[in-house]
């Protein structure tokens, strides 16, 4: 027994655990938890977040405000007859463009900032490797996506139960008990999570890609609308299907009666090619690209 | 800086391929959104839907069997248009308030969407749908249901 390690105990025992090597996916975890905590500090996700939490209160007291209701989208004619009406008028107006900005602000940033602070040269100098760099940043992008929707899940479920409990009408004409109707929104909303964790792959491609930020999140937006335009084109089922916005949708079928839920189920595969090319192709672009080197 | 742009230029390509050659096939492609599927799903809802009106207007309850409604649909335009597809369709729903002897015909102007989902606008006869809003005992002005109706069916 040696004099230091009788001396400092805590101290040698502290230092022989901080320097145990973590492996690929300790390292990984450690990736993911520093952005994470980067992304805190971020001014504009801390915005979005407080945006999440008022923002569906407002949209109640702006309904509440006029006698005018949002005829055009399903469920905008019962806004005002049931709170459940609330939450699926949110979904439906704006699925397919507010959660592709969401996490398009996001994960269209978390590589590209890097090029744009000259910061690479510095985190890769450190134990974490590419891979480990690679795939703990897209977690940390693809927690936050999944965190949104679960938050704005329960903010605007809360909105629409605070405005009223009574039955609704659902998509097949039938009324829907309160107690199934706050299910269905919660299975609405959950509905959402694989496309908008594809458009959070999308958005890292398009992040790794331009080295660019504006190009990671405007591109993402711009490229959500675009698939939005060409969703209202007539064309073969199949190219609906491949289409990373449909799926967005798919929890119309949630609502009819009898239920039906291909659509979801050919979203979860859409997705999944979807998130295997972006996320496979960003990866193979970081892994061969030079940093350091003038380019 | 040319490096940068071949990237971007790898990433818009494809996606502005793959878009064109949807909107190419899909101009002569059949599609799912056959009249069958449209006619069984707006007749039943409007079935649940009249009912509703019905009780909220305090008239005797009626059932959805018991109206046997039937949707028969077409789609406007020119004689040798398509029947199938998203757009604007006419129909008619055939429903019995008073027994097999005495039908009743309602008219929609229904706007199909492409993933199934249509929105259907009354078309007469006015008592029934022609009026946003009903009255319900005690003169109380409630959402007409069968006014608007929102409806999807399955295209898959």
């Amino acid at each position: 027994m040696s004099l230091a390690a009788d001396r400092w105990p805590a101290f040698v025992e502290r230092e022989a655990t901080a320097r145990k090597p973590v492996g690929p996916v300790g390292g990984t975890l450690v990736v993911w938890r520093v952005e994470l905590l980067k992304l805190a500090g971020k001014i504009l996700v801390r915005g979005m977040i407080v945006l999440s939490l008022i923002g569906p209160f407002m949209v109640v007291e702006f309904l509440n405000l006029q006698s005018a209701t949002p005829g055009d989208t399903p469920f905008g004619q019962w806004v005002h007859t049931s709170g459940f009406a609330i939450p699926m008028t949110i979904l439906g107006f704006g699925a397919q463009w507010i959660l592709p900005a969401i996490t398009g602000v996001v994960a269209g940033d978390i590589y590209s900032a890097d090029d744009h602070f000259g910061t690479w040269k510095t985190i890769l100098t450190r134990s974490r490797g590419r891979g480990e760099l690679f795939a703990g940043k897209f977690l940390a992008a693809a927690t936050f996506a999944v965190f949104m929707v679960l938050l704005l899940t329960a903010t605007d479920l809360f909105a629409g139960l605070a405005a009223g409990r009574e039955p609704v009408v659902g998509l097949g004409g039938q009324l829907v008990p309160a107690g199934h109707a706050t299910w269905l929104v919660v299975a609405s909303y959950l509905s959402d999570l694989p496309p908008i964790l594809g458009f959070t792959a999308l958005a890292v491609l398009l992040s790794v890609a331009s080295r660019n930020s504006v190009v990671g999140i405007g591109g993402t937006v711009v490229i959500a609308v675009l698939f939005q335009i060409v969703t209202l084109a007539s064309m073969p089922e199949w190219g609906q299907q491949v289409l990373l916005s449909t799926p967005f949708m798919a929890w119309h079928g949630f609502w009819t009666s009898p239920a039906f839920y291909g659509p979801f189920g050919w979203g979860l595969v859409t997705c999944t090619a979807w998130i295997a090319v972006c996320g496979l192709a960003g990866w193979l672009i970081f892994r061969r690209r030079t940093i350091g080197a003038a380019s | 800086m040319r490096r940068a742009a071949r990237g971007r230029l790898a990433i818009i390509a494809p996606l502005a391929a793959g878009a064109l050659a949807l909107l190419a096939t899909g101009c002569s492609s059949s599609s799912n959104l056959t009249p069958g599927r449209l006619q069984a799903s707006l007749g039943a809802t409007f079935a649940n839907l009249y009912v509703l009106q019905q009780s909220e207007m305090g008239n005797p309850p009626v059932t959805a069997v018991g109206l046997d409604s039937q949707a028969s649909c077409q789609k406007g335009g020119t004689l040798d248009v398509v029947q199938s597809g998203s757009g604007v369709w006419l129909c008619e729903i055939t429903y019995l308030v008073a027994g097999p002897g005495y039908p009743v015909i309602a008219k929609y102007n229904v706007n199909v969407q492409t993933d199934g989902c249509y929105a259907a606008d009354g078309d007469g006869p006015a008592s029934v749908n022609g009026s946003p809003t009903i009255t319900g005992p005690g003169y109380k002005q409630v959402v007409n249901p069968v006014y608007l109706i929102d409806g999807c069916f399955d295209t898959t």
